[in-house]
């Protein structure tokens, strides 16, 4: 059955301050090489998805530099593509609202013109590595217009977001957004048919100030909805602190292997193609992820370390998130900190953020 | 299509058998370097960052490897609608077909292909050395001076003179005289195998070699020495800086080792002249909490848990809890497990080292691991 991917890119949050002044949560950087938005292209391309729209933020400079014309997605082609839709003003307003109508709408030829029979739409600021074939086969045999994808979580006080009822055979009977104890978290990915997306958007065209889901919420009894359980890793991204510790999930073993080590379904991402670390007599590096073009002098823990970094001798990096072209000084200590890019720590700067709470510092700033 | 002032022919067909084991699978120009390039990225950069967007490519010897790299030349920039990168492998016509049988032969073989773009200079390079260079600057002394052609040439120390091709210059820089790793050596400008030719020159003197029976159809030995015969203009370009041939396992080694040592000289680090290579899809590295890594090169995609000292890590590689590596040059997706000491060795590229296993010592020749396994 033909598929078709669909990301919405056009949402930001008021939580991350500087992080996001220039930038939708779709393109922070992550990972030391990455942008979250790699994560959902690479999902496609790798379920062999060959025409992608993304609907873009106003703010869309840094992420049309980082994905282009598609090509690390295998998305540059004849045949279908990348399609970059420009979103609504409103998406980087309303504070988090993934499928707003009024960008589905503005994007309708894209469903209008393909003939594929599903379209899977996600949205593009959760780290996973998630295998969208089963997915699109349960949803084909299902035979129902929508099937939406859960991870089962322990604790849903603590995540935000949407969380499914789900009857004996599968069937979404509500959609929540409150929940406490084990709880059916909405993964911000669902399949419909493209037909009755068509339909859909037809039916509501009215409610375009309104977010798909919650429009699919009240009015759960006259859709039939399917689900999929997602089973793997889901970092979700909604606050600094969460951001911080979804990046140092990538030195844990298991996460590493199941969501970047994974042979057959790579996590793909813009090359940049900078020479491998240079770690120089006095360097110390424990427990952290450190990107190509960095030099290190100084001691890095739990951290993660973007390319072309320098961490000069003496200096100090701890349970922290540098982005690239970082300079961190000598004698510079860094704790809970997450540095933008280009940032400037002068020498014997010391800077301690608190463990939920990390010190964020701007792109460019020099300290 | 405009004109091109130099189209470069990049010599990859050798088999580099004074690598033993590291190009039993894989062309020379193929081996890893430098934990994420291949030797022929310092060719192929050469050339984007001196403005040639034209490449050929002559292959012959396990060109598998080395075809897929290069690819279409998107990672040099070198995609390019009216030029590009061309794989130019051994092939047959009306009369059957032949085997590279030499230098200049392959080049013979291949002037259809350079009549193509009609280039005004042919630039012809070694896919073997490791160096960076501005052919540009090459080409301006090229054309100032009216040369059919120009050799670029080095100092090297005069004991070691007979080691190289040795070209000997008058006070113009006219070449007066060619040969082949002299005995009594009256010159130390060793040839670099960086030849700019006037196309015109360069065909007809290709032609009229084919035809020689007696010729081994090698640049070096029977081009220079009939252009030289027929008194025309070839002088030399000094090149100064870093430039290494890596035909051996110890030089390979060495050459490796200044990308940490040297870093003056040959400096992959900075954004002048920047190496580019093919590389694969990799995470950054990850370093465990027991992982001590000093004084070292380590790439994307790496895990480490042991101790590594003065030593490259190629991309992909893995080395558990407990293994001591010094010394030593690691190359991509080789696997080395618990407890090891690989003290001056090279494990090859892919390579499995079971748990507890000893390679290399402090003295002796510098060992090479492993088989290479390829792999995407």
């Amino acid at each position: 059955m033909k598929t078709i991917g669909l990301i919405s890119a056009n949402y930001g949050s008021s939580e991350f301050g500087a992080l996001l002044k220039d930038r939708s949560l779709a393109s922070l950087p992550y990972g030391g090489r990455y942008r979250l938005i790699d994560f959902e292209l690479s999902n496609m391309a790798n379920a062999g998805i060959t025409t992608v729209g993304v609907i873009a933020p106003t703010n869309s400079g840094s992420l049309v530099d980082h994905i282009g014309v598609g090509n690390p997605w295998s998305l540059a082609r004849k045949k279908g593509g990348l399609f970059v839709m420009p979103g609504s003003i409103y998406g980087m307003q309303k504070s988090g609202s993934r499928f707003l109508m009024r960008d589905l709408l503005m994007c309708s030829n894209f469903f209008i013109k393909d003939d594929a029979d599903f379209v899977i739409m996600s949205g593009s600021s959760d780290v996973c590595n998630m295998d969208y074939e089963p997915i699109i086969k349960a949803h084909a045999e299902s035979g129902k217009p929508i099937t939406m994808v859960y991870k089962k979580v322990p604790r849903g006080e603590e995540f935000h977001g949407y969380f499914l009822d789900i009857d004996e055979n599968g069937k979404v009977n509500g959609i929540n957004t409150e929940s406490f104890g084990w709880s059916n978290y909405f993964a911000d990915t669902f399949i419909i048919n493209r037909k009755y997306m068509i339909d859909f958007m037809n039916w509501y065209r009215s409610l375009e100030y309104m977010d798909m889901i919650e429009i699919i919420k009240d009015n759960i009894s006259t859709i039939d909805i399917g689900t999929f359980e997602f089973r793997g890793y889901l970092g979700k991204i909604k606050n600094p602190w969460e951001f911080l510790k979804v990046n140092q999930a990538m030195t844990d073993y298991d996460i590493r292997n199941e969501v970047f080590c994974n042979p057959e379904r790579l996590i793909y991402t813009k090359a940049q193609d900078e020479a491998p670390v240079f770690h120089y007599p006095d360097a110390d590096v424990r427990n952290s992820v450190i990107s190509a073009g960095c030099r290190i002098e100084g001691r890095v823990e739990n951290s993660v370390i973007f390319r072309s970094c320098h961490i000069a001798k003496g200096a100090v990096v701890r349970n922290s998130v540098i982005m690239m072209h970082g300079t961190i000084g000598e004698g510079a200590v860094l704790d809970n900190v997450i540095a933008d890019k280009y940032v400037t720590i002068n020498p014997g700067v010391k800077i301690y953020g608190g463990e939920r709470e990390p010190v964020i510092i701007g792109k460019n700033q020099s300290i | 299509m405009k004109k091109k002032k130099m189209l470069a022919m990049l010599l990859a067909g050798g088999q580099g058998s004074r690598l033993y084991s590291l190009t039993n699978n894989i062309a020379k120009p193929a081996v890893s370097f430098g934990g994420k390039y291949r030797i022929i990225d310092f060719g192929l950069s050469n050339c984007v960052n001196s403005g040639i967007d034209t490449v050929g490519i002559l292959v012959q010897y396990k060109p598998l490897v080395l075809n897929r790299y290069v690819g279409t030349g998107e990672s040099w920039d070198m995609d390019v609608p009216d030029g590009g990168v061309h794989i130019l492998p051994p092939y047959a016509g009306k009369s059957g077909g032949e085997w590279y049988e030499g230098t200049a032969d392959a080049i013979y073989h291949n002037i259809d292909f350079i009549d193509m773009y009609s280039p005004e200079n042919v630039l012809i390079l070694s896919g073997d050395h490791i160096y960076k260079m501005n052919y540009n600057l090459m080409l301006e002394e090229h054309v100032a001076n009216n040369s059919d052609l120009t050799v670029s040439v080095i100092e090297v120390p005069w004991e070691e003179a007979s080691r190289f091709g040795i070209m000997t210059a008058d006070n113009e820089g006219n070449i007066v005289k060619f040969s082949e790793k002299p005995k009594e050596p009256d010159s130390n400008l060793a040839s670099m195998g960086i030849y700019i030719f006037k196309w015109d020159t360069l065909r007809k003197a290709l032609l009229e070699d084919h035809e020689n029976k007696d010729s081994s159809h090698d640049f070096g030995n029977d081009i220079i020495p009939k252009l030289l015969a027929e008194g025309r203009k070839l002088t030399v370009y000094r090149f100064a800086g870093y430039w290494r041939d890596v035909g051996t396992v110890q030089s390979y080694y060495d050459s490796q080792m200044d990308l940490m040592d040297d870093v003056e000289n040959i400096d992959v680090f900075t954004g002048d002249m920047k190496v580019f290579s093919n590389s694969n899809v990799f995470p950054p590295q990850y370093l465990g909490r027991e992982a001590n890594i000093r004084n070292s090169l380590v790439c994307n995609g790496c895990t480490v848990y042991g101790s590594i000292k003065h030593s490259i890590l190629g991309s992909g590689s893995v080395v558990l809890d407990g293994t001591v590596i010094e010394d030593s040059i690691i190359l991509p997706n080789a696997w080395v497990g618990r407890n090891c000491r690989i003290t001056r060795a090279i494990i090859n590229e892919g390579a499995v080292v079971e748990d507890n296993t000893v390679i290399g010592d402090a003295e002796g020749d510098i060992q090479v691991f492993g088989e290479t396994k390829l792999s995407i």
